[in-house]
Parts: C-alpha cells; structure tokens; sequence
C-alpha cells in the first residue's frame, strides 16, 4: 500500500491539480483513503494539502470527481494566505482528515454553530516540512474550536508518528511542555490570518482553548460517522461528489473512474508573485 | 509489526519525491544577476559569489569595491545582501580569502544553517553587509562597554515587503540599530529599510518603525538574542541595555566604521587575521590591483544547488 501524488500541471495555476494514487490507481482522498491507518493503536491517516511556510491555499476540491487537491480561488484569482509577522504562510503541516466531514446541516451542542461542509481540518506540528498530497500517519493530540464566518471549523492538533517527538507527546498538555509557545502562536494565527484580506478577526470556541486528546477523538468520531451518512447516501450531498474506486458497497462506487483521470503530467511551478512575500502587521497580535 | 514497518517504507518513498520537488524549485529560484559572479554549487564547502563589476565585467570584492553610499541627508546607505529572508544557510562576505567572496559560513568544517527559533522561519529580515565598514577588531570602543569590534562589515537588516537574493546590491533607508554582543565582541545590527519598499515615507526613525511595524523591533531582539541557543551556545547581550539607537547615532556608527575600514586599506592598523584588502576600486591603497584575472581565483563553472540536510527545517521551541 504506497500512496503516491498524481500532479498535473504546474504549482500556482488555475490549472494545477494533485490527484492521489494508492499502488498507481487514483483514488479519493476524501472517500478512498481510510481515516485509520491502524485503529488498535490510534494511528491515523492525513492528506497534506498545504506543507508548513507555504502560502497557496490549496485543498481537496469537494466538487470534483476523486477529489484532487487544487489551490483555491476568489473572483477568479488564486488565493494565497498572507504572512502575518512574525509568520510565514502556514506555520503548521495543513490538511484534513480523509473520510470525515463537518456537516453543514447540525449545530454542535457545545459550539452552537453548523459544520462548515468541509472534512475535518488538521494541523501537523512535527518538524519535518510536508509536502502537498503527502499521506501522513499521525497521532492526535488535541482540537481547537474555530469559528470561522459563523460556522464550526475544528482544527485537530496532531504529530506524525515518525516524529521524534512523537513518543513524548500524548496529550494536549504534553504540547505545551515540550513545544512550549505552539498552541497560543497557533490560536493567534488563526484568528488573524484573513485580516489582511479585510475580513474582521475569527473567534475560537471555549475562550480558545485548546481541547484534550479525548474531546478530539469524539469529535473525530462524529465527523466519521456524518461522512459515512454521506457517503451511504442518508444525506443529500449537494454538490459534494462522491465518487470512489474503493467502497464497492456504495453508490457511488466506481472502479472505472480512476481510469477516467488524465495521466500524470507535472509541470515546473509558476513563479509566485512577489506581492505575496509581502508582511502583514496587525496591531496587538505579534507575540 | 510488519504493518508499522510497511508504513514507514511509504514514508522513505514519499519524502524523498518530496525532497526532489524542493530541490527542482530551488535551483529554478537561483538566477544569478548581472553583478555577480558564481563559482560551484550552492550549499557546498567550495561555494563562492564574487561581486562583478557591472561595467567591466571582472572581478571585485564586495566588502572594498562596492561603495558605501552613504547619504547623510537623505539618510541611506548602501547594502550587500547576504542571506534573504526565511533562508537558513549562513551567507557572509569572506573577510580571509582574496576579493572577499560570499562563501557559506562553517562550523568544524560543516556548512553552517541557523536554526529556526519558533515561531521564526530562518532569518527575519534580508540580512547583509554595509560595504566599505568594517568593525575594528584592534580597538575597543569606549563608549560601547569597552569592547573590540568583530572584524567583519558592519551588519544590516532589510524590513522591506521583498524577499532579496543572494549579492543583491540596494539602497536602503537607515532607521536605527542595535548594538549586539557575539562572543564578547561588539557586532552592530543596522535596522533598515530598502527605499523601494512603499513604506518608507512613513518611517524616518526608530520610533516609527514600533508604530507601523508592531512587534518587529521586540522579535528582532529576541531573535538575535537567541539564534545560536540551538548550535550549544548562551544567549547573547546586548549594549545599552539592548534599547535601540535612534538614526542620528546610527549614521555615526557607520561613519566611524566607515573611518576604521579606511585605517585597514591604508595599513595604519595591525593585528592577526585581519581582513584581505586586495581591491580594484579603491585607487592609492596597498591591495590596489588594476584587475584580478578570473583564472587567479579559481572561478568554477556555477552548478545545481547541493542538497540541503533535511534537519534544516527543524524548529526550535525555546521555553
């Protein structure tokens, strides 16, 4: 079982899409790949979309037949996160969970807000730069409850089993012992990080705190549970597409659609305009 | 067992297409300009970047060739970048080989990365050189602690938006400064900012940058405070109980050192290890040369970028 990334064209263009591969057959990132990697020791699986230090605001495009990951737009134009000092780009590994999904229809009893219709968001601290389509295995350390624009947006806080620090982290608390700084450094960027967009700043849940191991395997559970009533077909999915070449017991399943996928053509990244290098400094934010 | 083991083989298969993606981007980031003049492959021991005169073509050396540019009205200065922003390999004018190339620095014969200080990627701001300053290392400066001067080129910190490269030559607006001690040795950091940045009409002093930049004075303190903690060493101190100095006495500094590096050409002071002098520019001193000759210095065909060690994205929490 080896995941590989199936990149057409180039980096920091509409035209970019990175599509994943297990033993060379695309699959989905959202549906095919298991959210365990093995679930007696609690290893999970996560789909990097966005490596740490980066800008382009990539994701797995739910609209799009298997998923591939693309980089997101506004009006038409690609979209890149800002650098808010003293940050650059995302200060963590970012992606998601595959097989999990924030549904949109039910608020959460704490949170009071609905699911942001997107799979569970996560943030990979270990030290080693990721890169975009990397299936990492991880374990989970805690959540943080943002709420971006009105709507739940859990932010999972992991490591990658491979990390050094790996062993030593077990919880939340073990976070800030041995990687003292992350977890506030990690709340004010997500509450700063569309400000230079010109959007007002986000709010956490729970004062912003970040919640334990526990609390996000419940939450990791729930979000399982409303993508497998997704993908059984019990909720109306939009315009999420569900097709899959491994689920043989679903609807959507579709061996053929792999096939379906133009080859593999990766291209050498467009150069990334300098304006995004660019520092922001919001008032009160800096540490 | 085999399962984990399994695992961890995907892992090795993965990072390693990872590493080539980086490697690929990088060597397509590192187009040389017209001012300078490459020999060998980036990240390896025998990397060098000689200044090239623009006009001529041949050889110079940044540290005596380029001009120091100093305008006291319009307070800039100019400026010689050595390491861009969010970079780790540890660039610096070469004051002990001929015509002073930008080499890779080392340590015990490894090439020299800083450390990321959590939450900083590499270093914080384009950093460099101010040519034609040199610190005297043969004197101390009553005035700042009794100490000696570290026998380099003044040092200089960009703010601009734009990252720099590598022998980027620019005119930088002087804000202030911060008087750091490394290893008992006085090493001015001169903080800046490149006239083309669109902020530079709202910051005329020290001050100002605290107002438009929030936090970027406190954290350039602290980072340079703490950069070698990683590499075993202590935290370095500063002069002046670590305040920064204002613009007016900042251009003093430069002019003094500007002074001292005039004291070095003319071979009016003496000691060991002090920088080479050969120069092409600066006409009626000792290490005057019409022209050196590539072929004197060895100049090898520019080549890929060596691998960077993947500890190199290590980060570095310090409590």
């Amino acid at each position: 079982m080896v995941y590989s990334v199936h990149q057409i064209g180039a980096k920091n263009t509409l035209e970019y899409k990175t599509y994943i591969a297990k033993d060379g057959k695309v699959v989905s990132p959202f549906h095919d790949i298991p959210l365990y990697a093995d679930e007696s020791k609690k290893i999970l699986n996560m789909i990097v979309e966005i490596p740490r230090w980066t800008n382009a605001k990539m994701e797995i495009c739910k609209e799009q037949t298997l998923n591939p990951i693309i980089q997101d737009t506004k009006k038409g134009k690609l979209r890149f996160v800002r650098n808010c000092f003293p940050h650059h780009g995302y200060i963590h590994n970012y992606g998601a969970f595959p097989q999990t999904w924030e549904d949109p229809n039910t608020a959460h009893p704490e949170t009071k807000a609905n699911g942001d219709d997107d799979p569970l968001d996560v943030c990979e601290i270990g030290e080693t730069v990721g890169y975009t389509g990397q299936v990492k295995q991880v374990k989970v350390l805690g959540i943080m409850a943002l709420l971006d624009e009105g709507e739940t947006d859990w932010k999972v806080i992991v490591i990658d089993v491979n990390d050094p620090l790996a062993p030593k982290l077990n919880d939340i608390e073990d976070v800030e012992r041995h990687l003292p700084g992350l977890l506030r450094a990690t709340n004010e960027w997500f509450r700063i990080y569309k400000i230079p967009d010109g959007k007002p700043e986000n709010q956490f849940a729970f004062t912003g705190e970040c919640k334990n191991k526990k609390y996000a395997e419940e939450i990791i559970a729930e979000c399982n549970e409303s993508w497998n009533k997704l993908i059984g077909g019990k909720i109306e999915p939009k315009e999420i597409q569900l097709t899959n070449t491994t689920l043989a017991n679903t609807e959507s399943y579709s061996a053929e659609a792999a096939f379906a996928v133009p080859p593999a053509d990766p291209k050498q990244d467009a150069p990334i305009d300098a304006s995004i290098d660019k520092w922001f400094f919001i008032s009160g934010a800096s540490a | 067992m085999s399962r984990l083991l399994n695992l961890s083989h995907k892992m090795i298969t993965t990072t390693a297409t990872a590493r080539l993606q980086m490697f690929s981007n990088h060597v397509n980031a590192s187009a040389s300009s017209s001012h300078t003049l490459p020999s060998g492959s980036k990240f390896t021991l025998d990397y060098k970047v000689y200044y090239r005169d623009p006009v001529t073509g041949k050889p110079g050396s940044w540290f005596h060739d380029v001009p120091l540019g100093l305008d006291k009205v319009g307070r800039t200065v100019s400026m010689v970048v050595e390491i861009p922003r969010w970079s780790n390999a540890k660039m610096e004018i070469t004051t002990k080989l001929p015509l002073n190339p930008i080499t890779q620095d080392t340590k015990k014969g490894k090439l020299r990365f800083i450390h990321n200080i959590y939450p900083h990627h590499g270093y914080i701001h384009n950093y460099g050189a101010i040519p034609q300053t040199w610190e005297d290392t043969t004197e101390v400066h009553p005035d700042v602690g009794g100490l000696k001067g570290d026998n380099d080129p003044v040092d200089i910190c960009d703010l601009g938006k734009s990252v720099g490269k590598l022998g980027d030559i620019v005119k930088i607006k002087v804000l202030g400064s911060l008087a750091l001690i490394d290893d008992g040795e006085l090493d001015w950091k001169v903080i800046g900012i490149n006239v083309a940045d669109p902020m530079v009409s709202k910051l005329n002093d020290i001050q100002d940058v605290e107002k438009y930049m929030p936090g970027v004075l406190s954290s350039t303190r602290n980072w340079f405070r703490d950069y070698k903690i990683p590499a075993g060493k202590g935290a370095n101190e500063f002069a002046f109980d670590g305040e920064y100095r204002n613009v007016q006495e900042t251009i003093k500094v430069i002019e003094e050192t500007h002074e001292s590096w005039k004291k070095l050409m003319q071979h009016k002071v003496s000691g060991k290890g002090l920088p080479k002098v050969i120069n092409t520019k600066v006409s009626g001193t000792p290490g005057f040369k019409n022209s050196v000759k590539q072929e004197e210095l060895g100049i090898k065909p520019e080549e890929d970028d060596g691998a960077v060690p993947r500890e190199v994205s290590e980060i570095y929490y310090l409590s």
